[in-house]
């Protein structure tokens, strides 16, 4: 994309600052609705952290976010994103590797599962069943939530009593013990949660990973089981094995997007760096680029965290000094990295030989729940973690697309790595290296000749996806998904509609309900709300 | 991706026709030929075998695990004699029935339980309380099931057991081919017929044994399909099929309770406390909304309908397990058929079906659904008591 | 032994347990009227209230410390004054004597928050600044608070049920906050302390002594997400306190319950509740010897495992329920070290030897790092110590001049690795005297006995499963529907079963308020 391309226009109705996933969703939805839009990327592709880069020769990574798991489907449906080139290519397996030699696979063949379940605890094997079932009836209330704009109780509208009183008949619908494990899985922790369930730590302990992931929060803090529910989404979406590889990396699922939206009219910039938001009279009215060049529009939508947004693209002075605390007290604090790897052939892992299928799900590196907490201990007095959590997948082997043949892409998912080290964050340069050593020998325990298949490795830390890809403190998730950040407390009370207090800017990222991930759901209500409410 | 039973050298060269399907993650034998006749008859008339592994096995033993069980199950074990064995169900707490199986009292403090379902956590989750050791010997033990009139004199030549003594569910130890196993007086087809229990490291000698043995009384091995229509004649409710375990429904309407699955005779409602009593007894005093019952059909309409067509009557050629509704003689829905199959013996076609307790009489005339081609229509069929089929010999 | 029998074999209600909840509970049907008996296992009355002589001339104030909780409008509805119970002025002083080292900063964190603020200034102009903010913060939202301890509890699975006025009549208190502080409201008790505190201030002593009331006898650290909610719980019905601490409250509420008439029976364990079946109601109890003792009410104050998983016959109450009770979490981390000491005892720094409440603990990482401990399943190396020298406002409990010193250790695990034995304790005991040398050198030379009590001694002792000081684990989930959606509001499964004690709303430690709040429910139906 050429350095040169500059807007067709001198005036939108909606300037979109950042060109991820969400951007690009909002991007898309408003140029259907007939708007004339303009997204702005400060880097040279698209995507933001959802994004594929040629990193080596031959070798195309999925640099940051590595599974797609979810993309709301009706999103998918309504921005008719395959035929833009998304492909989704599903994952076959949860690969538990042990250092001990034995090792847990579970399957998407149910009967397979159980027997594998059964050499640790044939009780587990026998209620994983029954918790599957559970969680699965009670994806149906997560989908009322993650697919609406959170409810405000603090507001006396009678509509939002109306959305309130709707959320709780999606509630009533349940029987009271339903009721009861939704009432759990939103205050316990995941390892509490799971222990009421099953005996085994080797199925405890990567079940619960999935509420912890992106979070500095241990599997043991309460708040963390309502994402266990995540992996049963797929499941009420009537899409089986939601989870899955994008063909071509993560990018693909970015691209397409921008695919949509440019064939809706909008306009796309990438190396276009914005500097800050342009205010008139206390509203946003456009922006005005690191280049000095004004764009008006009448919205700004901001893609970026909520730190970002205001205190850089905003600025602190032009807001209400009581709103700037709550955006400061508003939790980033990045807890992982990336280390992505291009390996010379497959990988052999020492518990469980062989190519089999099991190596074509997420591999994840979570031995047992002391390992986690030691892992989370770590970092809690700030260091990475000695060994790590790691969920690794090989894309290559169900996309031969991204390697060249025979050859291997090993994308790992590393935590804890706390952006606030205690030499402090700027330091992470110096100890990036030790950090990527760190979760070679680990993976070495399951891979002893690892080192000698690698041909090219790129260390990410939190301190890196802050600079690189302008995630603020590396935060993946646009602030932390704890409960006191989350629904009409996302970015800030009062301000869970993607308004802002600035007049005319929106915010259409993560850092709004209903949060982090490939869903796409912030950018697609944040437009819808926009639409709806009049306001472009 | 099933497994292999114990008895798979054997059963897989005998399979000819390469109909397996996939019982409890073992490879089982659907039929041996690719049509079930000679199968089923030899059910009705001579002897049939047929591998039973993939049934859950539980040996539940200590001083309190009679308690255990009658806590867990509806029926007081405990009143059971040793050398018996009961046919039973369990429910949750509200009275909906988890599974069906049976019982066997092997010695004082020694019980087995056979289930569909896996049902081990279930058991220990009760199990804190008392002295019992509960292990689950599902894959230590492998099952055979010999079923069909000339089954007595099969195991005679084979065995030691006293089998004249074995009265209708009994169990006996027994030496069989030089192995120690045990024999029940049960099965699933509802003729005299029995259950070999043995360790899986004797399961070839035995059944080599019992297979020479049946030689001269014409025994076959026989499939999951045969049985499946045997068990419709005998009125035999198959778990995932007539009713669903209470610990796999996503909704409240899909569990049954005993009383609404023809299992109210196997419920001791006044004893100390057992789970799901509150509810059942709630139940007896309140009468069930649903029934279990047989549905034979009105052939010479069944007959009429087909030949409207030119066919001549097209009848399943096994039993058949896709519900189909059920009416009233004023059109309105009164239940559905969850399992049915045309009876060779009998003559008649035949089905098991739910329906709302005011059509439960025997007697009943309802509509059930048939499609003849591509088209549904309804022909009349009429509540009859079950079991359909009841020989003596199954007694005697 | 001779063991005493009832007076009769007929109650209207039968309290099982004379720990202060279930003494609280007696007295207040008593009080309506009602026949009721005491049983208690103990050969005393108190619970884990109750004083102990742990040497001979020595004798403790009980297991729990703090009194603050205790409601005072059951101490003036019981007429408790009448019995000798006095209430302090104010909230005691805390030394907050930092880390390990006794080397560092101190702080007397005094009960009267200007003065408090005072000696916060010292430390940090600013903290002392916002210490005063964030009493009055605490102020403001404490009636609220106190709302939801001073009421029955709703059953938030059944929200209905709590009937529309009450509910409209709750969520308008919270409204009426206004609206940015209800949405701080539903913001605070998620959060874990270390972070709500952060906001607050920037004193890591400060910021260790608030946090420790947070994590106190519970399963999380300062880090824990939600350990938020349990600091507002303990600020919001926080008030002066008891003057004597239990053992005063105990005595002051058995003279209570005798003169309104209760029996009370000591050496006498129940060793079944009598149910005839499943949703049958409660006939009485079966005490061990053999006697049975009937009632048409029974309200256990022990722990809610021990009730419904231990004294009912298999079968009586749902198997859902025994699941959830079974997964009710009431894992011990305190042990108590109890110390006889010869003299006074001085902390260093301090002007006299007249403090009572001290408490080390100088950072959250240390308080965080001593709960990772039990995690693995051990004792923290540097345990936090919450130190209560009663003799100094109560000499008669140890012989002239002598001191008693009570420490509650956090954190020491109940499934200890490999199990709690004499030389565990002794290795604990060990280093928490050590601990305590460095805080107030010389304490040692005094020392004319020491006991270690570890969470499977608490277990023993006072009967709570898990040796768990709140009767089950205090946690958003546990805390909110407490013990079990079938138990919320004091009821069980069984017509007639109450509970009454901590494992009930609004939970444990000394505050008599589930065994009011049952005494209610019992007599409403």
């Amino acid at each position: 994309m050429s350095q040169a391309a500059r807007p067709a226009r001198s005036s939108y109705d909606a300037v979109v600052v950042g060109g991820g996933h969400n951007g690009l969703v909002c991007a898309a939805y408003l140029a259907k609705a007939g708007r004339k839009v303009l997204v702005l990327e400060r880097r040279h592709v698209l995507g933001g952290a959802a994004v594929s880069e040629e990193l080596h020769p031959g070798f195309t990574f999925s640099v940051c976010s590595y599974v797609v798991s979810l993309m709301r489907p009706h999103i998918i449906r309504e921005l008719d994103l395959p035929r833009h080139g998304m492909e989704l290519i599903p994952l076959e397996a949860s690969f538990l590797p042990l250092p001990d030699g034995r090792s847990l696979c579970r399957w998407a063949d149910k009967e397979r599962t159980r027997r594998e379940i059964e050499t640790f605890s044939k009780k587990d094997a026998e209620v994983y069943p029954e918790f599957g079932l559970a969680m699965t009836r009670l994806a149906r209330f997560a989908k009322h939530v993650i697919d609406q704009p959170a409810p405000d109780p603090a507001s006396l509208d009678p509509r939002e009593l109306a959305r309130l009183l709707r959320l709780g008949r999606a509630l009533q619908g349940f029987d009271a013990e339903a009721r009861y494990l939704n009432f759990q899985l939103m205050t316990m922790s995941a390892v509490d949660f799971l222990d009421r369930w099953f005996e085994s730590p080797v199925l405890k302990s990567p079940m619960s990973v999935s509420g912890i992931i992106g979070t500095f929060l241990g599997v043991r803090s309460p708040g963390t089981a309502y994402v266990l529910l995540h992996h049963y989404m797929g499941e009420i979406d009537g899409a089986f094995r939601a989870w899955g590889f994008s063909k071509g990396g993560t990018g693909g699922v970015s691209r397409a997007i921008a695919s949509a939206a440019r064939g809706f009219g909008a306009e796309i910039l990438t190396s276009t760096p914005v500097s800050r938001v342009l205010l008139e009279g206390g509203r946003a009215a456009g922006v005005v680029l690191e280049n000095g060049d004004e764009i008006r529009s009448k919205v700004v939508v901001s893609g970026l965290d909520p730190h970002r947004t205001f205190l850089k693209l905003v600025g602190e002075r032009n807001l209400d000094p009581e709103f700037v605390v709550q955006i400061r007290r508003y939790k980033m604090r990045g807890s992982s990295g990336k280390v992505n790897i291009a390996l010379d052939r497959l990988p052999e892992f020492k518990c469980r030989p062989g190519d089999g299928l099991h190596l074509q799900g997420d591999i994840a590196i979570c031995p047992s729940i002391d390992y986690l907490e030691r892992a989370h201990d770590d970092a809690k007095y700030g260091d990475f973690s000695r060994r790590p959590y790691i969920n690794a997948v090989i894309p290559s082997i169900s996309d031969p697309s991204v390697a060249p043949p025979g050859k291997h892409i090993l994308s790992c998912f590393v935590q804890y790595a706390p952006y606030q080290i205690k030499e402090g964050p700027s330091h992470w340069p110096q100890r990036r290296e030790a950090f990527g050593e760190a979760v070679i020998d680990t993976l070495e325990e399951y891979i002893p000749n690892l080192r000698s298949l690698i041909l090219f490795k790129q260390v990410l830390t939190p301190w890196d996806l802050e600079q690189e890809f302008g995630l603020t403190e590396g935060n993946i998730f646009h602030g932390e998904l704890s409960l006191e950040q989350l629904l009409f407390l996302r970015p800030a009370a009062g301000w869970a509609r993607y308004r802002t207090p600035v007049r005319r800017l929106w915010l259409a990222a993560s850092g709004a309900h209903p949060g982090g991930g490939i869903m796409g759901s912030p950018g697609e209500l944040a437009a819808k709300t926009m639409l709806t409410e009049g306001e472009i | 991706m099933p497994v292999p039973s114990p008895f798979h050298p054997r059963t897989s060269a005998l399979c000819t026709s390469l109909f397996w399907k996939d019982w409890a993650g073992y490879h089982a034998v659907r039929s041996y030929d690719t049509t079930i006749d000679r199968e089923y008859f030899s059910i009705r008339h001579a002897a049939g075998l047929i591998d039973v592994t993939p049934l859950y096995k539980y040996e539940v033993y200590g001083p309190d695990a009679g308690a255990l069980l009658s806590l867990v199950m509806v029926k007081e074990v405990r009143k059971l004699k040793v050398g018996r064995v009961t046919y039973l169900c369990w429910c949750d707490d509200d009275g909906k029935v988890a599974d069906d199986g049976t019982v066997s009292r092997l010695e004082e403090d020694y019980y087995r339980v056979t289930a569909a379902e896996p049902a081990l956590a279930w058991l220990t989750r009760h199990a804190a309380r008392f002295r019992v050791t509960i292990e689950d010997s599902s894959t230590r033990l492998a099952a055979l099931s010999l079923q069909g009139p000339t089954s007595r004199d099969i195991l005679r030549r084979v065995s030691d057991a006293p089998l004249d003594k074995l009265r209708y569910f009994g169990v006996t130890r027994a030496r069989l081919e030089g192995a120690q196993v045990w024999i029940s007086r049960t099965g699933y087809t509802g003729d005299l017929g029995y259950e070999v229990w043995m360790e899986r490291d004797d399961a070839l000698p035995v059944y080599d044994a019992i297979m020479a043995a049946g030689r001269d009384y014409r025994i076959e091995p026989l499939g999951l399909d045969a049985m499946d229509v045997s068990r419709v004649e005998a009125g035999y409710i198959m778990n995932g099929v007539d009713y669903f375990s209470a610990h796999h429904c996503l909704i409240e309407s899909r569990k049954s309770t005993p009383f609404e699955i023809n299992l109210g005779r196997t419920v001791d409602l006044e004893r100390d406390p057992f789970i799901g009593q509150a509810a059942l007894k709630a139940e007896a005093a309140r009468g069930s909304t649903w029934k279990l019952v047989g549905l034979v059909y009105d052939w010479d309409e069944y007959e009429a309908l087909f030949a409207r067509f030119g066919l001549p009557p097209q009848v399943p050629s096994g039993a058949w397990r896709t519900p189909v509704p059920v009416y009233d003689a004023t059109g309105h829905q009164a239940g559905m058929a969850t399992s049915g199959a045309w009876s060779a013996t009998l003559k008649q076609n035949l089905a098991l079906a739910h329906v709302h307790a005011p059509y439960g009489a025997a007697g009943t005339r309802l509509r059930i659904e048939v499609t003849a081609e591509y088209q549904r229509h309804q022909v009349t069929a009429t509540v009859t008591e079950l079991p359909f089929f009841n020989p003596e010999r199954k007694r005697a | 032994m001779a063991r005493a029998a009832p007076q009769s074999s007929t109650y209207d209600a039968i309290v099982i347990g004379a720990g202060h909840n279930g003494l609280t509970c007696a007295t207040w049907l008593a009080k309506a009227g009602r026949r009721v008996l005491v049983v208690e296992s103990r050969d005393r009355v108190g619970g884990m209230a109750a004083s102990e002589e742990f040497h001979p001339g020595y004798r403790s104030v009980g297991l729990l410390h703090d009194t603050t909780g205790v409601r005072l409008e059951v101490v003036r509805a019981l007429e408790l004054a009448r019995h000798g119970l006095k209430v302090r002025s104010c909230r005691p002083s805390i030394l907050v004597l930092g880390d390990g080292s006794g080397g560092g900063p101190r702080l007397l964190l005094s009960g009267v928050p200007a003065q408090a603020a005072r000696e916060i200034s010292r430390l940090s102009s600013l903290d002392g600044e916002a210490y005063l903010k964030y009493r009055a913060f605490l102020d403001r939202i404490g009636p609220v608070l106190r709302g939801f301890l001073d009421e029955p509890p709703v059953n938030l699975i059944d929200i209905e049920s709590a009937g529309i006025w009450n509910l409209m009549k709750r969520a308008l208190r919270v409204r009426r906050l206004g609206a940015k502080e209800m949405m701080e409201l539903m913001r605070l008790p998620p959060m874990s302390v270390a972070d709500w505190l952060g906001e607050w201030f920037e004193t890591d002593l400060l910021k260790a002594a608030l946090a420790l009331d947070a994590v106190a006898g519970t399963w999380m650290g300062p880090r824990s997400p939600t350990s938020n909610m349990l600091l507002l719980m303990h600020e919001a019905a926080a008030g002066p306190g008891i003057e004597g601490g239990g053992p005063a409250l105990a005595a002051a509420l058995e003279k209570a319950a005798r003169a309104a008439g209760v029996e009370i029976l000591t050496e006498a364990r129940v060793e079944r509740i009598l149910v005839d079946g499943a949703a049958s109601p409660v006939k009485g109890v079966a005490l061990s010897g053999g006697a049975v003792v009937s009632a048409t009410v029974v309200a256990a104050s022990c722990d809610p495992k021990q009730v419904l998983l231990k004294l009912l016959a298999p079968g009586t109450i749902p198997y859902r329920l025994e699941h959830r009770m079974e997964g009710f979490r009431a894992r011990g981390t305190t042990a108590q070290v109890l110390l006889a000491v010869k003299g006074p005892v001085r902390f260093a720094g301090a002007t006299d030897d007249q403090v009572e409440f001290a408490r080390t603990g100088g950072s959250l990482v240390e308080i965080e790092r001593a709960f990772d401990a039990v995690k693995y399943r051990r004792a923290s190396q540097t345990p936090i110590l919450d130190i209560h020298v009663p003799t100094v406002s109560r000499p008669e409990l140890a012989p002239t001049g002598g001191s008693v010193v009570s420490i509650l250790v956090h954190f020491a695990p109940y499934d200890l690795e490999g199990g709690w034995d004499d030389l565990q304790r002794r290795a604990l005991g060990d280093r928490v005297v050590a601990i305590l040398e460095t805080q107030a050198p010389g304490v040692t030379a005094g020392i004319v006995r020491g006991e270690v009590l570890s969470p499977a001694d608490i277990e023993t002792r006072y009967g709570v499963t898990g040796g768990q000081i709140h009767h089950g684990e205090h946690a958003l989930d546990q805390i909110l529907i407490r013990p079990a959606p079938e138990c919320v509001g004091y009821r069980t499964p069984v017509p007639g079963l109450y509970l009454c004690g901590g494992g009930s709303h609004p939970g444990g430690g000394l505050t008599c308020q589930p065994g009011t709040l049952a005494a209610r429910a019992i007599l409403k139906s």
